[in-house]
């Protein structure tokens, strides 16, 4: 009983921050309609980030600070990233397919986004080699912290993307985006300023995630990347409180699984729920069934 | 009608075949003969392997124009397969060295056997997901491929009963070598291996120079138009899946049983970099063309035996003890990826586009321009 | 109706000169050469009308006025302004809207959310409010249904819902794309007195109708599109008088 308590508390704090992953994903998804596979390499960076500047800031020696400023600096740094990553892979390709329509068009941008993900991972491999990286301990109660953490933020997006004008925008956006544009959007502007939020948002859960678990390797990307991306799409892709029960209900399973004798099996489930959802609900558990144009 | 010099079309196909099929009798005749490493032979054969890897994924990522990012998965399962069917069937004809006489039993079967378990893979992964619309298949192959190498390597080894104790029976993260662990025995020789190949590169031209590949490039273009002209779309894009999965199927299986293979099939072989590796292939020739999946495949095969060379060199050896942060394999992937995402911005219809270069032939079935 | 705009002053244009004048636009996407020269004048508070036959072109220009379509050859002026070299955005912040052909307005966002947003490019806040009180007025059903999202109006409702977004940016120049399409014949008597009435406020109005009766009778002038070029143009009530014109598109 005691086991299966702890197991919820763990998945809890492991949902909050595979959620704040899933947003990053669900949010690009939502204006863009593309699967933002650079997304899980973001978050790796992220964890980086956050490594070398909270070593930086003095680590355990000023845990506060540390965490703070190399946690802020960290989202910075990611969110630039996903800017970067924005203008030169993405960019591109929309400019070049608007207003024509010819055959491989959809598959162009996938293509890209797998190739900015392979490219990062092993970038990060060269650059940090496959060795893993400890993390300064800061604090005791990492777990409630990523709980606060993660809730505040949610919070304050849910603000941003309903009460702001960029909110607005955004998702006008995600709906038409030439009726946008008729509107006097600067789409361009508004896609940028997804990447940064959502790229901030993955550095804010790396950051979190490895203050508990406390190690940064290049390819913890895949790894909860992917988790985060079924989270994303289990709670409804486009959908910001779809994110956070799609990572709620990942996090949990996933700590349900480790006290079967299938340890191992977490990543199985997790794909398992995935290809259930489509079949069955594929727009999600909150995810609105819209009329997609072909 | 096609210019030419006038042939009888049954001559016409015997002397196709005899073109196609020629070379591989010769070179399991003389392979081994002529060529005397078999590390060399080795590289040939998966250079046969990969084009079958490639054209069976240009089916669905150049023709069908959807995106499956899972495609070791089959790949994978048609390995398994074969590698089970192939050792046991060994084990029932005596085992002892593997003859030619034999090969022409265990061959077919344990390659039947890859292709039908990776096609009803492919029904099962290609009907939900082919159904919905956006990018959900690239999701659900990921998510596939993903579950086939993770149910393999996370399985306790120590389990005895149920599935968990069949799926244990494949060594888990260390392999399978065989019923009797002694490896798994290797009797497809050439004529196998490039016989498969030349058959699936067959196969695929037909497809692409149909009524099918015609109804396939009508729905890439514009599904709404294809399906009011009575084109399923649902039909077309998971019968095409199923087409990728069997020749990725029958590639697996292959490379699992090759003369001068390894003898062991493990999960890792099939990791997302097989996939990614079978992407780049097939972008890089320009998605659609089975000459670019063709030519894409030779690229990527040689480029990983030049980096395993390199690893080799006494003076590259040196460098990587004083510089331990220098992978080949990730420098590898950061030049295959770097070009693909140039690819897609400067050119993103690859190098020939839907062409067929060497073979100038026309879509059969076009109207000439005014006829109607 | 209030149209003075909270920060651009009103377009001046010289006496005699149009507000909007296309010298021989050409539009040509997907290998289809769309527009093969128009030309046509907009005169300020004129309500001018375009009609023509399917695939005549008249969405094409009115795209291409918008700049959602490169153009091949020719000029865009409006009030002395070449809007070949402004994006789209910069169009509607000079003072064109355009209400889209299908309406398009924004299914996941509430009616005063899209009324809201329609108010983009000033983000005026008193400027909102009263341009919501009016669009209201103009179209009483919409006040009803303020909080429901845009995706559960009926075809008509959401037309108005378009016109109203449209009118929040307080254009100066109105382009109505099709606006009957698809929707209740009693629900489209409504929508063009508030086009008319939009009109009396000031806004001049480009109006593409396929019901050429109808845009010839809210019209004060009117372009004949054919094939990608202008094949008529005069007053309203003469082209509704001329046999041709009747013969083609008035049944007689």
């Amino acid at each position: 009983m005691q086991a299966l308590l702890d197991a919820l508390v763990t998945g809890l704090a492991q949902g909050a921050m595979i959620a704040l992953v899933a947003l990053g994903y669900s949010m690009v998804y939502g204006v863009l309609k593309l699967i933002n596979f650079a997304h899980s390499e973001v978050f790796m960076m992220g964890a980086f980030a956050g490594f070398y500047l909270l070593n930086a800031l003095g680590g355990a020696d000023h845990p506060v600070l540390a965490a703070v400023c190399g946690t802020l600096g960290a989202m910075a740094l990611a969110a630039a990233l996903g800017v970067l990553v924005e203008r030169i892979a993405y960019r591109p390709l929309r400019e070049r397919s608007r207003g024509r329509a010819s055959g491989n068009v959809r598959v162009t941008p996938l293509v890209t986004a797998l190739g900015v993900s392979v490219l990062l991972k092993n970038v990060a491999q060269l650059a940090f080699t496959a060795r893993y990286k400890s993390y300064p301990q800061l604090f005791g109660h990492t777990r409630l912290l990523i709980f606060v953490v993660t809730l505040v933020t949610m919070g304050l997006l849910q603000l941003l993307v309903h009460r702001t004008w960029t909110g607005k925008a955004m998702r006008a956006l995600s709906a038409n985006v030439e009726a946008a544009r008729l509107m006097g959007v600067r789409t361009g502007r508004i896609i940028a300023f997804t990447f940064a939020v959502g790229s901030g948002l993955a550095a804010l859960g790396s950051v979190l995630y490895c203050l508990d678990q406390s190690q940064a390797y290049p390819t913890m990307g895949e790894v909860i990347g992917t988790r985060a991306f079924v989270a994303a799409v289990l709670g409804g892709i486009g959908s910001i409180p779809g994110a956070v029960l799609g990572g709620g209900l990942i996090g949990i399973l996933g700590e349900l699984a480790k006290l079967t004798q299938y340890s191992g099996g977490q990543d199985v489930l997790v794909f398992f729920v995935l290809i259930v959802v489509l079949l069955v609900k594929p727009a999600g558990l909150l995810g609105k069934t819209g009329s997609e144009k072909v | 009608m096609t210019p030419g010099p006038r042939v009888s079309p049954a001559a016409r196909r015997l002397l196709l075949a005899a073109g196609v099929f020629g070379p591989a009798v010769l070179l399991e005749v003389g392979l081994d003969r002529f060529v005397a490493d078999s590390s060399v032979r080795q590289l040939v054969m998966t250079a046969a392997i990969n084009v079958m890897i490639a054209a069976s994924l240009n089916v669905i990522n150049g023709m069908a124009g959807q995106f499956s990012i899972g495609h070791a998965g089959f790949v994978g399962l048609g390995a398994y397969a074969a590698a089970i069917v192939a050792s046991h069937l060994h084990l029932a004809l005596g085992g002892g060295d593997p003859t030619f006489a034999h090969s022409l039993v265990v061959v077919p079967a344990a390659v039947a056997a890859g292709a039908a378990v990776a096609s009803l893979a492919g029904v099962l992964v290609g009907l939900p997901s082919l159904r919905l619309k956006g990018d959900y298949l690239a999701i659900v192959t990921l998510g596939f491929a993903e579950m086939f190498r993770l149910v393999l390597t996370s399985v306790p080894l120590d389990a005895k009963s149920g599935v968990a104790g069949a799926i244990a029976k494949l060594g888990g993260q260390i392999g399978y070598s065989g019923a009797s662990g002694q490896g798994v025995p290797l009797y497809a020789g050439p004529l196998w291996v490039f016989g498969a190949a030349s058959l699936i590169v067959v196969a695929t031209w037909r497809i692409k120079f149909s009524g099918w590949g015609r109804a396939l490039r009508a729905l890439r273009e514009d599904e709404i138009a294809a399906s009011a002209v009575g084109v399923d779309p649902t039909r077309y894009k998971v019968t095409s899946f199923v087409i990728a999965a069997f020749g990725a199927g029958v590639a697996g299986a292959l490379s699992a049983i090759m003369r001068d293979g390894i003898g062991i099939v493990q999960p890792d072989q099939f990791d997302f970099r097989l996939s990614f590796d079978a992407i780049t292939m097939v972008i890089l020739g320009g998605s659609g063309s089975i000459t670019g999946a063709v030519v894409g495949a030779l690229f990527v095969t040689f480029t990983v035996k030049l980096i395993e060379l390199a690893q080799g060199l006494d003076a590259v050896r040196l460098f990587q003890s004083e510089h331990a942060w220098l992978d080949l394999n990730a420098l590898r992937m950061v030049l295959y990826a770097s070009v693909l995402i140039a690819l897609m911005i400067r050119r993103p219809e690859g190098l020939f586009g839907e062409r067929e270069p060497l073979f100038a032939r026309k879509p059969r079935g076009a109207a000439p321009a005014g006829a109607a | 109706m209030r149209t003075a705009h909270p920060t651009r002053p009103e377009p001046q244009v010289a006496d005699g000169a149009p507000l909007l004048a296309l010298r021989d636009v050409q539009v040509a996407y997907g290998g289809i050469h769309a527009l093969k020269g128009v030309s046509l004048e907009v005169g300020k508070g004129e309500i001018v009308a375009m009609i023509g036959a399917n695939g005549a072109g008249k969405t094409t220009t009115l795209k291409s006025i918008a700049r959602l379509l490169p153009l091949a050859a020719g000029s865009i002026t409006f009030a002395g302004q070449d809007l070949g070299r402004l994006d789209t955005e910069s169009v509607v912040t000079a003072g064109i809207s355009l209400v889209p052909e299908g309406r398009a307005i924004f299914p996941n966002l509430t009616v005063r959310e899209n009324l809201e947003i329609g108010a983009y490019g000033h983000r005026d806040r008193r400027a909102m409010g009263e341009t919501i009180d009016d669009v209201v007025q103009l179209f009483p059903r919409l006040g009803e249904r303020m909080k429901q999202e845009g995706g559960t109006l009926s075809g008509g409702e959401q037309q108005m819902l378009a016109i109203g977004r449209a009118l929040m940016a307080r254009p100066s120049l109105l382009l109505l794309d099709e606006p009957s399409l698809g929707i209740a014949p009693r629900l489209v008597q409504d929508i063009f007195a508030a086009v008319g009435r939009i009109a009396e406020s000031g806004t001049t109005i480009l109006l593409v109708e396929q019901n050429t009766r109808l845009a010839l009778a809210a019209s004060s002038r009117a372009y004949v599109l054919r094939t990608g070029e202008i094949a008529k143009h005069g007053p309203s009530a003469e082209l509704a008088r001329d046999p041709e014109i009747r013969a083609a598109y008035l049944g007689g």
